[in-house]
């Protein structure tokens, strides 16, 4: 590797790249569009000839640390990796240990879960949809996502009684049930949005300068999103009908969940996409609650079990734990579930040598599965394309480093 | 896949540039005459927290039995078991700097000694101040329910049909 | 007049100097030049800071001065850059990468000479001062590239390229915009351009819309606002050819590009809305021109909380692909209605 020095500025010759002489440019980790990673684009000129992004800069051993701690304390280290999204993302590792356990959530907790997950699915979404506007520099999309995006926070917070790290879905069920006044608020948040979504339709989907940013950029075709393995609102906006929530977990089955498909694959499909499955969050949610059933929403088995000093507590809709709740202990054995995330499809292999704390948990991502298409996506394009396709993928860095 | 022209695919359609154009100015226009800003003033106000809002963990020592159970949910290991002396039992401190406030200690606790307070925003000067032994963890409980109480520009957030979030005085007039 | 008299009179006889040294000074430095320009561009960043968070639902600029709605945050901010030290990175070519943001700032100050602020108020008059300003603004580009390939680093160096292209784009159009309102009113003299507007009554935006509002989308480029912010290009390539700034010499480039943007409001006041029409007096007439100057800037930064930045080759495509014929049609109207100006 030669380098050639031109007068004030040193540029690295890559003689080797297809023969090309290349600028090496670091987007990262010190940059106001590159989140918490480093990409390395390699140009031409200002054709992007070959991106690697360097990931690991907010790795946290989610792994390793869930082996030493009990189950039920995983819960809320893995719940971490994407804050935004945490019921999703320990929805199924919760699912998991109920299996090896042999209990199951009753009818009421799968219904206050699914309400839980679309919430945080909207505002997970609401926040991509931001920086996906201020990666083109649109800074009111920005805003008005975030903003729009209290309102969601708002709700989950009156369900769970924290704005971001909910740890709501616990072994056995949930840990809070429907509180008073929840329907009439989501009732006015649903209207609010709907609304909001047109007018998001107006400045910024429909605006002419976004859509010369986004149409035609960043193309997935069908193939290369199954091939490459892309999850999520990335792999459906290239028209694959796949949903982990498909998979009819928690209370999916009986809501008639139906994915929402795109066609094009591009940077603006995969935004419409989103778009959309925040009208259909919508729509699930409403769905949720007027079919919501009656009864307890924790297993029996533990409600019983619970001292009898704080049951009082039970009746009024908060949970009460045993003191054996620690240290669950679960069957040996070893089970994968899935769970669909607002960035895409999460998936947990638990492995249990039946004692307190999991033996081995492996967790997949859905940013670390959509990273290889930093690499693919951004070839040929532009270096202006970059932020918006990055914009587009909704990538999420402390989720891909766990 | 079948393939269908560029025009079918929903997200494909829009309006012609010089509405488009249109739209969104006037669209930008409208917001900037008529909508208020959904900012709430925080340090001037402070939000009034829904109920059951998960906050500082507050502790009552002549409830506790000792038992330990909190200590051993705890995720983050803020809460560890100290020997109080004149006290055969241990009980539990708390170490508010690492506290997550996940609320799995109340759960757990058989007999209501540890409760949720509606305070989650306390500053401390030092480091060694955020660690409190069981003792001082029953004063600090005492400071912060007089606190909870005596916070003035408290407002109440409600979600709202036309502007998302409204903000209300919790001071009746 | 009784101002302006007074004024140069008073101090051309107490320096002994001759009136038109005194008057080629002072329009620089205080009105329409640096003076006014300073406190304009502090209001002009708060403006903007404040529509943009109005549109997008925030509070926007506050604590500095509660009471004036954060208005003094600029004069904050500037003190704060003033006393920032200036950091020179090892590998920058030093005398380039410090002269270059004073010498494209002081051509501008040249352009503050000939636009003319008012009745009688204008630091020298030319035959040729329309082309004055333009050779100014001209010359900045030509600076700002040289701070791109003196800051040594890659970022500046992308954005200086991309500053070639926006510059070879925005100047045709301008250019073209400017010498078909010439033609529409024969002269190159803005001072003559402005008299000519008021004893006809028709203002140059009734005469020849087309032209005006290629030179505002033109100035709009030029000056890097939103939806054309290339060069400063934020999530791509960090400040552009500013990028390693910091300090008075970043105040500089900040204040460089809101410099052209008044010159050129300026100017679209004196060629398309009739300079200080429909006052005689000095006192109104300035304020009918500062009016008029703001009311176009604050619709200038106004579009920045409703576009995104738009793609290079789309913009290199707008700008040679559909405005340049346009300005060429513009030619046409102004042949046709160059007769309403005699």
């Amino acid at each position: 590797m030669s380098s050639s020095t031109l007068p004030g500025m040193e540029v690295r010759e890559l003689g080797t790249r297809q023969g090309l002489r290349l600028i090496e440019l670091n987007i990262g980790a010190q940059h106001p569009a590159s989140g918490h990673m480093r990409m390395i684009v390699y140009l031409d000129g200002d054709v992007i000839v070959d991106v690697d992004p360097d990931i690991g800069y907010v790795h946290r051993t989610m792994e390793k640390l869930a082996e030493t701690r009990e189950y039920v304390r995983v819960i809320s280290t893995i719940e971490r990796m994407t804050i935004i999204d945490a019921c999703n993302v320990t929805l199924p590792y919760v699912e998991a240990v109920e299996k090896l356990l042999g209990i199951e959530p009753p009818p009421r907790a799968k219904y206050l879960r699914t309400i839980l997950c679309e919430i945080n699915r909207i505002s997970s979404h609401l926040y991509g949809l931001g920086l996906g506007g201020i990666f083109l520099n649109h800074s009111t999309m920005y805003m008005w996502a975030f903003g729009d995006r209290e309102v969601f926070l708002h709700l989950a917070n009156m369900l769970t009684g924290a704005r971001l790290t909910h740890t709501y879905a616990i072994m056995g069920g949930v840990r809070r049930d429907l509180p008073q006044g929840f329907r009439d608020a989501f009732e006015k948040a649903k209207r609010y949005m709907t609304r909001r979504l047109k007018e998001y339709d107006k400045i910024f989907f429909n605006n002419p300068v976004v859509r010369g940013r986004l149409e035609n950029i960043g193309v997935l075709p069908r193939r290369d999103a199954i091939l490459l393995g892309a999850s999520g609102p990335n792999l459906r906006a290239s028209g694959v009908e796949y949903d982990a929530r498909m998979t009819k977990y928690a209370a999916y089955e009986e809501l008639d969940f139906k994915p929402v498909v795109g066609e094009a694959g591009d940077a603006l499909e995969r935004i419409w996409v989103r778009l959309r499955e925040i009208e259909y969050s919508l729509e699930l949610i409403d769905r949720a609650l007027k079919q919501l059933p009656e009864g307890l929403f924790f297993n029996e088995k533990y409600v019983k079990m619970a001292p009898p000093a704080v049951k009082h507590w039970i009746e009024k809709g908060r949970v009460r734990l045993p003191g054996t709740y620690i240290r669950l202990k679960t069957k040996p054995g070893e089970i994968i579930t899935r769970a669909e995330m607002g960035h895409g499809e999460i998936t947990y292999h638990l492995v249990s040598d039946g004692g307190i704390k999991p033996y081995r948990l492996r967790i997949v991502t859905p940013s670390a599965r959509n990273l290889i298409l930093f690499k693919e996506l951004p070839k040929g394009h532009l270096l202006m394309d970059f932020p918006a396709i990055y914009g587009s993928l909704d990538y999420f860095p402390p989720e891909a480093d766990r | 896949m079948e393939n269908r022209s560029e025009k079918e695919i929903p997200s494909r359609k829009r309006p012609n540039l010089v509405k488009a154009h249109l739209d969104a100015i006037t669209i930008g226009l409208k917001t900037l005459l008529t909508r208020k800003p959904m900012t709430m003033m925080y340090p001037e106000v402070s939000e009034e927290w829904p109920e059951g809002y998960r906050g500082v963990i507050i502790y009552f020592y002549d409830k506790c039995i000792g038992c330990s159970l909190c200590s051993q949910i705890c995720p983050p290991r803020a809460i560890k078991m100290y020997k109080v002396p004149g006290d055969k039992r241990l009980r539990p401190g708390y170490d508010i700097g690492r506290c997550i406030f996940c609320g799995l200690c109340v759960e757990i606790c058989p007999v209501d000694a540890l409760a949720e307070s509606k305070v989650s925003d306390k500053v401390f000067d030092k480091l060694e101040q955020m660690v409190f032994d069981p003792i001082d963890w029953t004063f600090f409980t005492k400071d912060l329910q007089k606190e909870q109480e005596t916070r003035r520009n408290k407002v109440r957030v409600i979600i709202d049909e036309e502007v998302g979030l409204r903000y209300e005085s919790t001071v009746t007039k | 007049m009784v101002l302006d008299i007074d004024l140069v009179g008073t101090i051309s006889t107490y320096l002994g100097l001759p009136p038109e040294l005194v008057r080629a000074v002072l329009a620089p430095l205080i009105y329409p030049g640096l003076g006014v320009f300073t406190v304009i561009v502090l209001f002009l960043i708060w403006a903007e800071r404040k529509i943009a968070a109005k549109v997008q639902l925030r509070v926007g600029p506050y604590y500095v001065s509660k009471r004036l709605h954060g208005a003094l945050q600029m004069l904050a901010d500037g003190i704060r850059v003033a006393f920032q030290e200036v950091i020179i990175p090892l590998e920058a070519e030093k005398p380039a990468y410090i002269l270059a943001p004073i010498l494209s700032f002081a051509a501008l100050t040249v352009a503050f000479a000939v636009v003319p602020g008012g009745p009688g108020i204008y630091g020298f008059s030319s035959s040729m001062s329309l082309l004055i300003v333009y050779a100014a603004i001209s010359v900045s580009p030509i600076l700002i590239i040289l701070m791109g390939w003196s800051s040594s680093n890659k970022f500046s160096y992308i954005g200086a390229g991309r500053e070639t292209l926006v510059t070879i784009a925005g100047e045709v159009t301008l250019l073209a915009s400017l010498l078909s309102v010439a033609m529409m009113y024969k002269s190159l003299d803005i001072l003559e351009i402005v008299e000519i507007q008021r004893q006809t009554d028709i203002i140059g935006l009734v005469a020849n819309p087309l032209a005006a509002l290629l030179f505002f989308i033109a100035a709009l480029l030029l000056t890097d606002r939103i939806p054309f912010d290339l060069v400063l290009g934020e999530q791509e390539i960090v400040q552009g050819p500013f990028t390693e700034y910091t300090g008075v010499l970043y105040a500089l480039t900040l204040a460089l590009d809101y410099g052209k943007l008044y010159v050129l409001m300026l100017l679209f006041t004196s060629l398309f809305l009739g300079g200080w029409a429909p006052f005689d007096s000095v006192i109104l007439g300035v304020v009918a021109v500062l009016a008029k100057t703001i009311l176009l800037l604050l619709l200038a930064v106004f579009l920045r909380s409703v576009y995104a930045r738009m793609r290079i080759d789309q913009v290199a495509s707008v700008f040679w692909g559909r405005l340049f014929p346009l300005a060429l049609l513009s030619f046409i109207i102004s042949a046709l209605v160059a007769p309403l100006y005699g």
